[in-house]
């Protein structure tokens, strides 16, 4: 089985390579997920143990506070260049899941990252997203260019052939790339046991028969009934689940196709 | 860590066919006839079907966009990884629609078996024959043929018998082996899992156990050795040391191994493999993402494709490759667009290619779908390999802006003529009365050929020189053909691009052997860049007779070195087409000698010639080199 893990390894590694040699001010879109430590290993992996870019958190503000302290802890262990992006005037005028949750993704996620990608000068960033999320990520390519408004064109993607990658967009473009596209949620749990790679304590049970299995903001995040207290159990429990991954999320649910019109307008 | 590692056993599976006959359908009933989909998606697919008010359609877990789910087609394309009874498949979905063709290519560039779908109400339709065509020039070998919807036909048998026999004709035309026709009902999920009752007429395997069938029976497949190739993404400067970062496409690499970069010509020696947080290791395999670490330090950037110095890529600046034509926009002859291949881009032409006898004006035009032959001429030199469709290094994509506009694979057929020219039939060889053997008892010694091979400044003319020099002194008939000496009568037409380096290289070799005929020691002193020139050389002059000396020089020696000041002139820009630096360079496979010059004196070069013609019966055994002088040739 360690030899399908290092084929996925292996992709993902070349992927990021391609990109980083091709984009202008990469970054590295970083919730402290399992899926974006996992993309932020396999930085280090491509880069002989460096991570030669910086890190990009959008802080929503409504956080689990845990993840706050443990981004901050992390990030300062590893010595990572970490941008922090905030829509600040949404904030000041209000802004919470009360205005409706699509509404208030839309603006302290994707106006937020949007923004910090202009101040930032970000030619493109990495996000660890993955085909079996969710419908319209499954529909997504490895690279996928975004016009001045981060607009997803999901009805016409551009073609990508076997290795070779649409990196080279116009200045206004930005381009997101996805080097973890073609993992599982179980590959990332086999892979996170595997490199035995550091990842925040919520994703376990401590004991009150309770864990989060996907993370995101406090009021729009539940945790699920669960008894896995380490990697092990985590794995065994994923094997036998009859619930999807992000059924913890309550932005997915707020509409049939939720995630698609996030999506389209730029959301990770 | 592994220590050996090998590409897993996945099988990659695409579905394709026309609009609507049921892809994503028949992928949606593979999932959930296996119990593959969790409770609460199945649950949302129900409630999306009823909200629509349609039946339950296993459509919809792969159509999961709006627009997709509205219009009942699928726009993108998507891939689900599937494990079923121990084997992992990858299955991918592609949509039918002409529109959307660059996304069904997309999909299917990963794939390495395909599955045909066909309605059997609407039969063979245009984009059933174009998606054989299209996976046909991917590089897909073989498909398995489903005919659906037998449902609505009421499951009549001679309907399919006659579909399955025309597309199975269909497939075997695209150069595709058919391995089964089955006949299905997607939505019904009639004769996918298990076998159906209505269709009891029909006693082969239904398509799931058969895919697994199929997948068992390859179980064994071994890669064999293959040549090592791995393209150069970036070269990375860390703590003082430089990584050259990329991925094994082919093959593999160990330590200690010398390396040959293609098109630069540089070569150096593996020096250490680095992975990270493993550290070093002695060996990479195929499909691993690695860093060498060189041990002469030469400047190459991302592009080169890395190979063993004794099997290398091929090298061109024109190709022809089969390619369709993926973008909305038409081709355009008179446009400037880019050719990748492996990790190289170069700018290009491309030119249609109209088949012979076609008696046609040339195309100039090509839409989305359109599938042709073109000439591509690239405006710098690009490796490649035609032959060895698992580095990948034979697909290659083109690019107009920002945009691939189309995707293919090189032609095995190369746009490049290296046919050696055949004489006029009526033409007749006139037999002299002197033999060659004659001539060699009156010279007292038998006649070879040394052909001395190497980058410029490499020391192949201070060789020749300094031989000539020996031999002659000790009464030998020795004669030397220097290639830039040639250049300027014989050769003087001849230019530097690769058609005239190996018109160059087959006079040499006919004057070469008009020598060794006459009983000479003929020394030949060119650099000879192409494994396939001098191996016409050896043919023209006979195996027996060819002494091949690799004049081995590392590229960084030569260019101190520089004795015509040549090297100069290509930082300069006065010279273009210099063999290690713009040009190619193929070192020979099996060498008689392999000389370096950067280590030995001339002395110690002469000497291993002479142990070399003393071996070969050429020169008598007791005249060794220490009991004559040579002339020392001047010093380095």
């Amino acid at each position: 089985m360690s030899s399908y893990l290092d084929w996925l390894e292996n992709e993902s590694v070349f992927i990021i390579r391609e990109a980083f040699n091709k984009t202008k001010n990469l970054a590295l879109l970083w919730s402290m997920g399992k899926d974006s430590t996992v993309l932020l290993h396999l930085v280090r992996k491509a880069f002989l143990g460096q991570v030669p870019m910086q890190l990009v958190h959008i802080d929503t503000s409504y956080k689990i506070p845990e993840m706050i302290t443990w981004r901050d802890e992390y990030a300062k262990k590893h010595n990572l260049k970490l941008i922090v992006g905030q829509n600040k005037q949404a904030l000041a005028d209000g802004m919470g899941p009360d205005k409706g949750r699509l509404v208030c993704c839309g603006a302290l996620k994707t106006q937020a990252l949007l923004d910090t990608v202009k101040e930032h000068k970000l030619g493109g960033l990495m996000l660890g997203i993955r085909r079996d999320e969710e419908g319209s990520r499954g529909k997504e390519r490895v690279v996928s260019p975004r016009s001045s408004n981060s607009e997803w064109s999901y009805k016409n993607q551009p073609a990508e052939m076997w290795h070779y990658y649409n990196l080279h967009v116009p200045d206004d473009v930005h381009v997101r790339v996805h080097p973890i596209l073609h993992w599982t949620e179980t590959d990332i749990w086999d892979y996170i046991q595997r490199e035995n790679l550091d990842i925040m304590p919520l994703y376990f049970d401590n004991g009150e028969g309770r864990r989060y299995r996907s993370l995101g903001c406090a009021p729009c995040t539940s945790s699920i009934e669960s008894c896995a207290k380490n990697l092990d159990d985590i794995i065994t429990e994923l094997r036998t689940t009859e619930t999807t991954e992000r059924a913890g999320r309550a932005q997915d649910r707020e509409d049939t196709y939720a995630m698609q019109k996030l999506r389209k307008d730029g959301y990770m | 860590m592994v220590e050996v590692y090998s590409e897993p056993d996945v099988k990659k599976i695409v579905v394709v066919g026309h609009v609507d006959h049921g892809k994503s359908t028949l992928l949606g009933r593979i999932l959930l006839d296996t119990g593959k989909i969790p409770a609460d998606k199945v649950e949302h697919v129900r409630k999306t079907c009823e909200e629509k008010r349609v039946p339950f359609e296993p459509a919809f877990f792969f159509d999961a966009l709006q627009e997709e789910q509205e219009q009942g087609i699928s726009i993108d394309t998507t891939r689900v990884n599937f494990e079923f009874d121990g084997h992992r498949f990858l299955l991918i979905d592609a949509p039918g629609h002409i529109e959307f063709l660059k996304n069904m290519t997309s999909g299917a560039s990963e794939a390495q078996q395909g599955i045909v779908m066909v309605d059997c109400v609407e039969g063979i339709r245009a984009q059933t024959s174009r998606h054989l065509k299209v996976l046909s020039i991917l590089g897909i070998r073989e498909v398995i043929i489903v005919v659906n919807k037998l449902d609505k036909i009421g499951y009549d048998e001679s309907v399919f018998n006659k579909l399955a026999a025309d597309l199975a004709d269909l497939a075997d035309g695209e150069g595709l082996k058919c391995l089964k026709v089955v006949p299905i009902s997607a939505l019904l999920g009639e004769n996918i899992t298990k076998p159906s009752e209505n269709m009891s007429w029909y006693n082969g395997l239904p398509l799931l156990p058969f895919i697994l069938k199929v997948k068992e029976e390859t179980l064994d497949f071994t890669t064999g050795s293959e040549p090592f190739r791995m393209v150069l993404q970036d070269v990375y400067k860390f703590n003082d040391k430089r990584y050259f970062a990329g991925r094994v496409m082919s093959g593999e690499i160990a330590v200690g191994t010398e390396v040959f970069f293609s098109p630069s010509g540089k070569v150096s020696t593996v020096s250490s493999i680095e992975t990270f947080p493993q550290g070093s290791r002695q060996k990479a395999f195929k499909g691993e993402s690695i860093s060498l670490c060189l041990s002469e330090q030469i400047f190459v950037e991302r592009g080169e494709v890395i190979s063993s110095t004794k099997e290398v890529p091929e090298v061109e600046t024109e190709l022809s490759a089969r390619v369709v034509w993926l973008a909305a926009e038409p081709f355009n002859p008179d446009n400037e667009y880019l050719l990748k291949i492996g990790t190289n881009e170069v700018k290009c032409r491309v030119e249609v290619v109209t088949k012979p006898g076609a008696n046609k004006a040339p195309v100039t035009v090509l839409n989305n779908g359109d599938i042709t032959d073109v000439k591509i001429t690239a405006e710098r030199q690009i490796a490649f390999d035609r032959t060895l469709a698992s580095a990948n290094l034979n697909k290659l994509v083109i690019c107009s802006k920002y945009e691939t506009v189309a995707a293919g694979v090189v032609n095995l057929k190369s746009g490049r003529k290296v046919e050696t020219p055949v004489a006029d039939p009526n033409v007749v060889w006139e037999q002299g009365y002197v033999e060659r053997a004659q001539r060699e008892e009156q010279n007292g010694h038998k006649g070879a050929v040394l052909w001395l091979t190497g980058l410029s400044g490499a020391g192949k003319s201070t060789l020749a020189k300094s031989l000539e020099n020996y031999l002659f002194n000790s009464g030998y008939k020795v004669v030397v053909l220097d290639g830039d000496n040639l250049r300027t009568g014989l050769n003087a037409d001849l230019g530097f691009s690769p058609e005239d380096r190996t018109e160059n290289i087959r006079r040499i070799s006919h004057l070469a052997k008009v020598f060794l005929d006459t009983g000479f020691i003929t020394v030949v002193a060119a650099i000879s860049p192409f494994q396939q020139d001098r191996e016409q050389a050896r043919k023209t002059i006979g195996d027996a007779d060819f002494n091949e000396i690799f004049m081995f020089c590392p590229l960084e020696v030569c260019k101190s070195r520089d004795p015509k000041g040549l090297y100069k002139k290509v930082t300069t820009g006065q010279v273009s087409n210099l063999t290690g630096m713009s040009s190619p360079y193929q070192p020979p496979a099996n060498p008689a000698l392999r000389l370096d010059s950067s280590k030995m004196t001339t002395r110690e070069e002469v000497t291993a010639v002479i142990d070399l013609l003393v071996d070969n019966g050429i020169v008598k055994g007791d005249i060794k080199v220490a009991a004559i002088t040579p002339q020392e040739a001047p010093v380095r």
